[in-house]
């Protein structure tokens, strides 16, 4: 299990993408891991077959640890099975037979990585807490399979409620349904179709299933996304700007550009580079709230917010406040690719004191940013609307406009220093597109 | 007037409907245009068994030697038979004029239309709540030049003959074309059957089938597979099969062809109801159609044709609008065919099942196999034939041919209703000696 970043001490492992008896290269996908940040693919780091899986889907894996052994075909792998994991899936090799296969995904850079491992695993195939007497009891008078109730007791033991609860809230299981009940591990729905509320077969479902929908776990990315909502969400006091700023100025630059023969800029480029003009005047906003202090930042490390295959990533493009127009545009580029290609590494997805999220491309008008705490603000970036504004000579004139939404957490700023933060924003992108705050002069 | 429910017809559907309305507390109101007891009463089931008896009794009384039952001079007067019908299609419709004001269901005997909210009668409106279609079905006549000649009746028509023919052409070779069949041979009339399919009855085990057609020829009835009624011409009947046209003469025709909803005259296209694309009008399992507090049963959806069938389709009807929740279960609808021998069957032919994607095993025996079966029907051939999903041992489907089968099915009704499998049925006791027995015994012959 590779280390994932400097402060992860174990990471999920979500899905295994083989078996044992398959044939891997190095390179190949072996299984899905999580910390949590966002899910990987394990490659490979050998070629073989891989011969025991030393771990389950969902288990807590220790950084570190072997994850699994590839090698020839009936190699003993029981010296590189880490302690703690479950011997769960049969290993395919004799016990007796050579040994010389190589555990896999070990980092060589850790020398100390065959130590035992620092947390026991979560297995899912614990053995069961066993029923209570009285439970037991009651499940053979009322003809109910205790072995297959969900037991609410001390460590999941089925007690007697938890039979009352299945007498209460199933119905009656025809003959094959019951059947299916204990050998495909289904769920009666609360009324079935058959005989006075009967479950037949065919109503017989997954556990959790829904009528109408197709249900999933929610794992992975998604489910780190949604501890990370809920936690930005409840964690912190966010309030909204909304404003807009008259694009001409950035077109006509992009123009120049293109006409004096200079690389692109998107919009979104000059976006970001007027965000680190303003935050070098509003250090302020450039911070993390983390309760009883605020760390101010020195350098912007900008998080860009990207829409993935995989769902919602914000990879940060580190020391931003350094860079030039078009060293922040290659940056944000590569980092966008590398999200959406399952590339990015765990550390460029920390880190990030300031976000940029632009959702304009969709056609989105105006949002509210969810925070990504600790930071404490967060630009939204709407599409581009054609809005009449007054002119210098008085006269009113059509222009393209791109509205913004800037949500701060109000724990660590207030709305005024906010909109201030904007408006050096706007006026840089109106009057000054790209340009570095130490050549503007007259500012603030 | 206003009604909490008012149905439409008052066969199987609609009475069963009312009764069942009226006993929850709502105020219902019943409207029929002819008769109350619908097809089922007048037209189908009732009379037509009536004389399936007779015609039973007949066949008995004539062929009781093998018992030692000699009867010295044999006569059948069919209009004895007819009275009799007559007698018991009165009673039953007493029967419900008397359940229904026993219920205190209004009934208005009218022609109805179907308006917004409610419905007309007789010149007058009435809102209603709630409005269960059911009116049933009609023969369906096929567009045969010369078919509108007198002595070509429907299945309605000939239960008003009173005269046995000398001989008898039914055109079409289902279960209406093969009961009347069974009537008319048992009582030693001739009788042809021209079925257009290449065997009787389609939707039933192609085996069951062939054996019923066996023993309905053992009756005296000749049946011409893939026969195709060309044109009628005086006493002739002109039909191609196999490429030929042929001839046969007749002074009695039965056009027994199928049947069709009764959708027309009641205003439904006025109010948008939806219909399926063969003419019923469409609804969901739990008989509702797509207009709010619009809800039909029976024949006039297409579904089943079975008065049975109705009957459950109305009894779902009533329970959802009374806040119950119920919905048709096809799938263990039983049907009869009442010939001699008779027919029942319920669930998924094995063909059926393959194409539902389950994996089949089957049993299948011969009625002479069972003690009290070759007691009562000699030399009568039967058969009793299961159709199991592999998988998991639950029985799919029953269907039997042989004596008086219809009595038992109800029992594999019961096992597909609450899926047995195997497993348990073959720990139910079945009192012997009884044809029943069929049942247990057919599990031995599973594989």
């Amino acid at each position: 299990m590779p280390r994932q970043g400097q402060s992860v001490e174990s990471c999920i492992l979500t899905e295994w993408k083989v078996q044992p008896g398959d044939t891997v290269a190095e390179g190949d996908v072996l299984a899905v891991i999580e910390t949590d940040k966002a899910s990987f693919d394990l490659e490979s780091t050998a070629a073989g077959t891989v011969i025991e899986l030393f771990w389950e889907a969902d288990d807590d894996v220790p950084v570190l640890a072997n994850v699994l052994a590839i090698g020839d075909e009936g190699e003993n792998v029981d010296e590189f099975r880490p302690a703690g994991s479950g011997e769960t899936t049969a290993p395919i090799a004799e016990p007796d037979s050579a040994s010389s296969a190589v555990p896999a995904a070990q980092s060589t850079a850790q020398p100390t990585a065959d130590a035992a491992p620092v947390a026991a695993p979560v297995s899912s195939g614990a053995p069961s807490a066993g029923v209570s007497p009285r439970a037991r009891k009651k499940a053979i008078r009322t003809g109910v399979d205790a072995e297959i109730l969900v037991g609410t007791g001390p460590g999941g033991r089925v007690i007697e409620r938890d039979v009352d609860a299945f007498l209460a809230g199933t119905p009656r299981l025809s003959a094959t349904a019951r059947i299916r009940a204990q050998q495909d591990g289904l769920e009666a729905p609360a009324r079935g179709s058959g005989l006075a509320g009967m479950a037949l077969a065919s109503d017989m479902r997954q556990p959790g299933a829904i009528d109408g929908a197709d249900v999933e776990p929610v794992k992975g990315i998604r489910k780190l996304i949604a501890d990370r909502m809920m936690q930005s969400l409840q964690g912190t006091a966010q309030l909204t700007l909304h404003s807009s700023f008259d694009a001409t100025a950035c077109q006509a630059m992009r123009k120049k550009r293109v006409a004096d023969g200079e690389s692109k800029v998107s919009i979104n480029d000059l976006i970001a580079k007027a965000i680190l003009s303003a935050l070098k005047i509003h250090p302020e906003m450039n911070a993390h709230f983390l309760g009883n202090r605020l760390a101010v930042f020195h350098e912007v490390h900008l998080g860009i917010a990207v829409d993935s295959p995989r769902g919602l990533m914000v990879p940060v493009v580190e020391d931003a406040s350094k860079m030039s127009l078009e060293m922040l545009s290659a940056e944000i580029k590569k980092k966008a690719i590398a999200c959406r290609e399952g590339t990015i590494q765990p550390d460029e997805l920390s880190g990030g004191t300031f976000t940029l999220t632009n959702l304009g491309m969709l056609g989105v008008e105006n949002f509210t940013p969810v925070l990504n705490p600790p930071e404490i603000a967060i630009l939204g970036v709407g599409g581009i609307s054609v809005k009449p504004k007054r002119l210098e000579n008085g006269e009113v004139s059509f222009v393209d406009q791109i509205s913004l939404s800037l949500t701060i957490d109000h724990q660590a700023i207030d709305g005024a220093p906010a909109a201030r933060f904007l408006q050096t924003f706007v006026n840089h992108l109106e009057n000054h597109p790209g340009e570095d705050p130490s050549t503007i002069e007259g500012e603030e | 007037m206003k009604y909490d429910f008012a149905v439409i017809g008052a066969g199987p559907a609609g009475y069963v409907a009312a009764k069942k309305a009226a006993s929850a507390g709502l105020k219902v109101v019943m409207v029929e245009k002819k008769k109350l007891g619908g097809v089922c009463l007048n037209e189908g089931c009732v009379p037509s068994k009536t004389l399936l008896q007779a015609a039973k009794t007949y066949h008995h009384a004539k062929h009781g030697s093998i018992f030692g039952v000699e009867a010295g001079s044999l006569s059948f007067d069919f209009g004895k038979a007819h009275a009799h019908k007559n007698s018991v299609m009165d009673r039953m419709r007493d029967g419900i004029a008397g359940l229904m004001k026993k219920n205190k269901v209004e009934v208005i005997e009218g022609e109805a239309k179907l308006v917004k909210g409610g419905f007309s009668v007789n010149g007058e409106s009435h809102e209603a709540e709630n409005i269960l279609l059911c009116t049933g079905s009609s023969p369906s006549i096929p567009p045969i030049p010369g078919i509108e000649a007198d002595h070509i009746v429907d299945s309605t028509g000939i239960l008003d003959n009173e005269q046995l023919p000398e001989s008898l052409v039914i055109v079409g070779g289902g279960v209406i074309g093969c009961e009347f069949a069974c009537v008319y041979a048992s009582v030693g009339v001739p009788v042809t059957v021209l079925e257009a399919m290449p065997e009787i009855c389609p939707n039933l085990d192609p085996e069951i089938a062939a054996i019923l057609r066996k023993e309905l020829e053992n009756k005296g009835v000749t049946f011409l597979l893939g026969a195709k009624v060309e044109k009628f011409e005086g006493k002739s009947v002109s039909y191609n099969l196999e490429g030929e046209s042929k001839e046969i003469e007749s002074d009695l025709v039965l056009v027994a062809t199928g049947r069709k909803p009764n959708v027309s005259g009641l205003g439904l296209e006025d109010i948008g109801l939806d219909f399926d694309p063969r003419g019923g009008v469409k609804v969901d399992p739990r008989g509702a159609t797509n207009l709010p507090g619009v809800w039909a049963a029976g024949d006039i959806t297409g579904q089943a044709w079975l008065a049975h069938a109705a009957s459950r389709m109305a009894e779902v009807v009533v329970h959802n609008i009374t806040g119950q929740k119920d919905q048709m279960r096809h799938d263990t609808m039983p049907a009869v065919v009442y010939t001699s021998p008779e027919v029942a069957v319920v669930g998924l032919t094995k063909e059926e099942a393959v194409d539902r994607g389950f994996k089949v095993k089957t049993g299948k025996i011969p009625m002479a196999i069972n003690a009290r079966y070759i007691a009562e029907n000699p030399g009568e051939q039967g058969m009793c034939k299961v159709v199991l999903d592999a998988d998991t041992n639950r029985l799919l489907g029953v269907h039997m041919v042989g004596g008086a089968c219809s009595e038992m099915i109800f029992g594999a009704v019961a096992m597909l209703e609450t899926e047995l499998r195997e497993e348990e049925i073959e720990e139910i006791v079945f009192p012997h000696p009884t044809t029943s027995e069929i049942m247990k015994d057919v599990f031995m012959a599973v594989r």
